[in-house]
């Protein structure tokens, strides 16, 4: 086992990890920053190693590559903590843990007497953690809520998509995203908190008031104008100056606010006439005629490739981006330069290259050290190793399904 | 009030656009002291192009509450000598400029350093500080092109190139993600004394949550397309059509158990069960016929019923809520105060979102409106730089406070 000592800036901290697919992205933040990420799953494992895409389209509990890029850098045990010895080693591993992260539904964990307050018993520094679909309180909080239906409550799934059909899921799980990173921050700010004041607390995070920050600034526009957004089509019927234009090869969009860059963009299309007057300057005017600076842009890159308008237009100081597939980004040089992605190997799927850590800490960077655990993968390092068990004691705690 | 976490930590801003604030608005919603530097040369995109609006905007408020506004012109020497002073006594800088601007301003992370050892910096750059494209210049609707987003938020087969919504959203994760390395970077500095900085790229926060595509590229070699709302492991999945004009519901039904419950509740209206759909396996097989059958009992309620309906039987239900919906109908929000009002002083009341993280012992909180241009430089000049009246005058004069 390699040692999490010097890689980076939550080297030396435990958490202790109980979360479901909500949760996966905030343990994953702090494991990747040095964190000895303890996941605990059910002796039958997790529901997330059965979330599609699999290697070579096999569904196998090791062979999820959603399981994958989430658990990277984490150790692996099994423990069921409903059972009365599985709570105990719980406890156990509470006592020497800082941090504790769950996702269950409301009340869960007190009802199967692990809540905070018995946890804090344990340990009263404890960091603890809870990421649910709508927080502690308030009507909706028992109620179910996927990803989706965190993006749908928060204004951006219904932005999505063309008008008349229905609205459209982004391919990431953003609101899970959302959560999860509010729940690192929070778990960093009560962890700075408590190098003074050696106490832990309680972290309540709702993914549905996460996912209402996602969508921009409909919330604060809509509460000063009244002027609510509607899903806007793609297909030509109107059109928006910063949709992608195409490209020979595909599509790139052009991004403009400074007036600078307006300026920049009119001299790389050779001045056009039709657009060079003074008046289209202002962003509100160009706005207000999609028609002529949309046609005259669109017919300006029909001429290049993505790649030669986006190189070209950055050198021009004009933002200017690709519409890149997944495997155009990882070939990027951009990509290959900053070596977003990382060599690994894993026994069930083999090599494979895994995204990396964000953000960099120049002087304590975080790293990824370690693929996503097999199921149980650790139970003997920490259950022996850690908590002094024996051979005997696994055999009879395997037997009776506690681990 | 209760004492806030990050109180004593003084934060400098040198930004423009979202993903920059966005990381010092929430340091400052926990405690830290933001002084944001601007100036009256141009506003900012979000304060927008007319002086007559530009403390007004709602956008802005969402970026800015709680901030102090100092104008000062970077392109007079004496504007930048004053930011040194301001960053000697401050325990972060945050930037998002392109590549290049800080470094011309003197701030770069080597002269940084020198005015102040234990400063952190935090330079937030569409695509970071290294490679051939460190310098390009990205706002939110950038940062998901380059990496996937754009192009995979689309319908299976379509001919356009995105249905990606017209918003910023990238921005606001980054923001958020940015503010979790600062305050990594202060429990180390706590340590070591020493200040370090930090390398945030918007387009890697991005695509951080979309490692299984990638994983599918090199591990499956195939390029991830588009796939609408396809789910394998759940049916039915997917926003459903309700009473009303492009109204829709979103339900998402995972197991045996929760089948059992949602086909119950609609039998109970009168939707006859078909043998069709009794396992997931059926359900996945006749996806079309499925939800046309669950589409034909949505159809009969508004939105709202359904969602309480479905969640009646503990089954993952949601409206697609516009923003009206969430003003007015999201009861959740109405309940739990997310909808924070203030009085902006010029443009009157606001609504912003609260903070959705609650730290039991620590908590944050939205801590006031967003600063009127200029409306902090002379009290920060006064007592932060402890310049007099007199000089104070005259740099105004000479429109280095501009």
């Amino acid at each position: 086992m390699e040692k999490t000592e010097g890689k980076g800036p939550l080297s030396g901290y435990r958490v202790l990890d109980l979360a479901g697919p909500l949760g996966l992205h905030c343990t994953k933040l702090l494991a990747d920053m040095g964190a000895d990420v303890v996941k605990i799953e059910s002796p039958k494992g997790d529901e997330e190693r059965n979330i599609p895409p699999f290697k070579d389209d096999v569904p196998h509990p090791e062979k999820s590559l959603y399981f994958l890029h989430f658990n990277t850098n984490k150790r692996g045990v099994t423990l069921d903590i409903e059972k009365p010895d599985g709570k105990a080693i719980f406890l156990e591993l509470v006592r020497k843990a800082d941090v504790v992260l769950e996702t269950a539904r409301p009340g869960t964990m007190e009802s199967s007497g692990i809540g905070y307050q018995a946890l804090r018993a344990q340990n009263p520094a404890l960091v603890y953690a809870a990421i649910t679909p709508f927080g502690q309180a308030g009507p909706w909080r028992n109620y179910k809520a996927n990803d989706m239906a965190g993006i749908a409550l928060g204004n951006l799934l219904y932005l999505a998509g063309e008008p008349g059909e229905p609205p459209l899921q982004p391919p990431g799980e953003i609101a899970y995203g959302m959560a999860s990173t509010y729940g690192a921050f929070g778990i960093a700010v009560a962890l700075y908190h408590r190098l003074e004041s050696n106490k832990g607390q309680y972290i309540d995070v709702s993914m549905h008031e996460c996912a209402g920050h996602i969508a921009g600034y409909f919330i604060p526009t809509y509460g000063y104008t009244g002027e609510k957004p509607a899903r806007a089509s793609r297909k030509g019927e109107e059109t928006d100056l910063y949709d992608p234009y195409r490209t020979k090869n595909g599509y790139a969009r052009i991004f403009i606010i400074p007036v600078e860059q307006w300026r920049r963009l009119v001299d790389w299309m050779g001045r056009p006439p039709s657009i060079s007057g003074p008046e289209f300057e202002k962003m509100a005017y160009r706005r207000k005629h999609p028609d002529i600076v949309v046609g005259a842009i669109a017919e300006f890159c029909s001429r290049f490739t993505k790649e030669e308008l986006y190189d070209e237009g950055q050198k021009r100081r004009i933002a200017v981006t690709p519409i890149n597939t997944a495997g155009e980004f990882m070939n990027m040089p951009q990509t290959k330069e900053r070596g977003i992605f990382v060599d690994m190997e894993h026994p069930a799927v083999g090599e494979y290259k895994q995204f990396g850590v964000v953000p960099r800490l120049m002087d304590t960077p975080g790293r990824i050290y370690r693929p996503a655990p097999l199921l149980g993968e650790h139970n003997d390092e920490i259950y022996r190793g850690e908590l002094g068990m024996s051979a005997d004691d696994l055999v009879a705690l395997r037997a009776e399904g506690v681990i | 009030m209760a004492k806030l976490p990050l109180e004593g930590i003084r934060v400098v801003e040198l930004t423009t656009g979202a993903a920059g604030p966005t990381v010092a608005r929430v340091l400052c919603e926990f405690g830290a002291e933001v002084i944001r530097c601007e100036t009256r040369l141009r506003g900012d995109g979000h304060r927008g192009e007319d002086p007559k609006l530009w403390n007004k905007k709602p956008d802005f408020m969402k970026l800015q509450r709680g901030k102090k506004s100092f104008t000062v012109n970077m392109q007079t020497e004496k504007g930048r000598k004053l930011v040194y002073e301001l960053v000697k006594i401050s325990d972060v800088l945050v930037e998002n400029f392109g590549l290049g601007i800080l470094e011309k301003w003197g701030l770069n992370w080597p002269d940084l350093k020198e005015l102040n050892p234990k400063i952190i910096l935090i330079r937030v750059k569409g695509m970071g500080c290294s490679g051939p494209h460190a310098a390009d210049l990205t706002y939110g609707p950038n940062v998901g092109n380059t990496m996937g987003t754009t192009y995979l938020w689309n319908y299976p087969g379509a001919t356009t190139a995105t249905a990606e919504p017209r918003t910023q959203h990238p921005d606001f994760m980054g923001g958020v993600t940015g503010a979790f390395g600062v305050v990594l970077a202060l429990m180390e500095r706590k340590k070591t004394g020493r200040g370090q900085w930090i390398d945030s790229a918007q387009q890697e926060i991005g695509a951080s949550i979309l490692g299984p595509k990638y994983l599918e590229y090199s591990v499956n070699k195939r390029e991830p397309r588009p796939e609408g709302n396809r789910s394998l492991i759940a049916a039915p999945y997917g926003p459903y059509p309700c009473k009303g004009n492009d109204r829709w519901c979103v339900i998402a039904v995972y197991t045996e158990d929760e089948w059992e419950r949602f086909a119950g509740l609609l039998e109970k209206s009168g939707m006859k069960r078909d043998v069709k759909f009794a396992t997931h396996f059926q359900r996945v097989r006749h996806k079309d016929e499925m939800d046309k059958w669950v589409a034909s009992w949505t159809k009969q309620h508004d939105p709202y019923e359904v969602m309480e309906m479905v969640q009646g039987v503990d089954v993952c239900a949601a409206v697609v809520q516009d923003v009206e919906d969430q003003f007015k109908n999201d009861k959740q929000y109405a309940a739990t105060g997310y909808l924070v009002r203030m009085n902006e002083p010029e443009a009157g009341e606001m609504v912003t979102e609260n903070v959705p993280v609650r730290l039991s012992e620590t908590p944050g909180r939205v801590r006031g409106f967003a600063p009127l241009m200029g409306e902090h430089t002379h009290e920060i000049a006064r007592n932060l730089l402890g310049l007099s009246e007199e000089e104070i005058k005259k740099l105004d004069e000479e429109k280095v406070f501009y």
